[in-house]
């Protein structure tokens, strides 16, 4: 394994730091859960870098953590996701294929949310970005605004279908300039 | 036939469907490549809203803000003139030095030697107490003394 402060590690560093972004759209494709993606991703980045005296340089980065991250993530799946809800492997790999596929489409669509978040009323803008903070409890929000968890979840579901429609007309509407 | 998928798929993602529901979006997303796409839009926004949210908790807490500090133009003027003085007072030492009897003459020109003796303590003053033209805060230790105003 390479040692830490050299070069073989900065170039590691620059490399994962370019392709994050898209092997965390790839890992969270395969799986159902943010709280799953995360672990998948540490997983992945370790394993990255114990491999990366294999990888070849002249190979795209990209192409090879995609191909380690869907081995993790199926794994993490099988070990792991025994008591819950998921697909199954033809599936998540069907989904993978897809979502490599469409790794300029999402980056343009997250490049889009920006916009979109700006169109909500500010409201519902701070409610959404409320929902997705990070130890935020759907049932205390519901609770400090006077609304029942179910009905929270339903306005929440209203405007994650707004966005994800704004989203895709805008990076349509790119597509055709 | 689209809504209800939208439905469906927020159901599984939010870790809510039941195992009929999971079967039915798994056949469903097996055969529609639409619905496929759908799914991985809506996994891809789920994330983006994630980054989005950490985005605006940075932004709140002040992290990554741009804050303006009051520009030091004292600063420049004031060293300016401090190493302006200082060469001077370089230069008058040089000259009386070249001059003939040079710098040893003592009783020869006493007002020459008053001179050099002057301008050596006034450099001696200079290097001793530099100007301090910054405000005391800008001092790395000084923020444990008093915090800067920023007047809005």
């Amino acid at each position: 394994m390479p040692t830490l402060n050299d070069r073989h590690y900065d170039q590691f560093l620059r490399l994962f730091a370019d392709h994050e972004s898209a092997l965390r759209t790839f890992v969270r494709s395969m799986v159902p859960s943010l709280e799953d993606a995360s672990e998948i991703m540490q997983d992945t980045a370790v394993v990255l870098w114990q491999k990366f005296d294999e990888y070849d340089a002249a190979r795209d980065f990209r192409k090879w953590a995609f191909g380690v991250a869907r081995y993790q993530a199926l794994t993490y799946l099988r070990d792991r996701v025994r008591d819950r809800h998921v697909f199954d492997d033809a599936l998540v790999h069907s989904l993978a294929d897809d979502a490599a596929a469409a790794d300029q489409r999402h980056e343009a669509q997250r490049e889009a949310l920006d916009q979109c978040l700006q169109k909500l009323p500010e409201a519902q803008r701070e409610m959404v970005l409320t929902a997705y903070t990070k130890g935020t409890r759907m049932d205390e929000l519901a609770a400090e605004r006077g609304q029942t968890a179910m009905s929270l979840y339903k306005v929440l579901h209203r405007i994650r279908q707004a966005l994800l429609e704004c989203v895709r007309r805008t990076v349509a509407r790119e597509e055709y300039i | 036939m689209k809504g209800h998928w939208h439905e469906q798929i927020q159901r599984y993602v939010a870790g809510d469907s039941t195992q009929e529901e999971t079967d039915a979006l798994q056949q469903a997303l097996k055969d529609d490549a639409g619905l496929r796409a759908l799914y991985l839009d809506y996994l891809n926004l789920d994330l983006a809203l994630g980054e989005a949210a950490e985005a605006a908790v940075l932004r709140e807490n002040g992290i990554g803000r741009t804050t303006k500090f009051p520009r030091p133009l004292a600063l420049s003027s004031a060293y300016h003139w401090w190493w302006i003085g200082a060469a001077a007072a370089c230069a008058v030492l040089v000259v009386f030095a070249m001059l003939p009897g040079g710098s040893g003459s003592t009783g020869a020109h006493p007002d020459i030697d008053a001179t050099i003796t002057s301008a050596q303590s006034a450099i001696a003053r200079l290097s001793l107490e530099p100007p301090s033209p910054l405000p005391a805060w800008t001092s790395p230790t000084a923020s444990l003394l008093e915090q800067p105003r920023i007047s809005e």
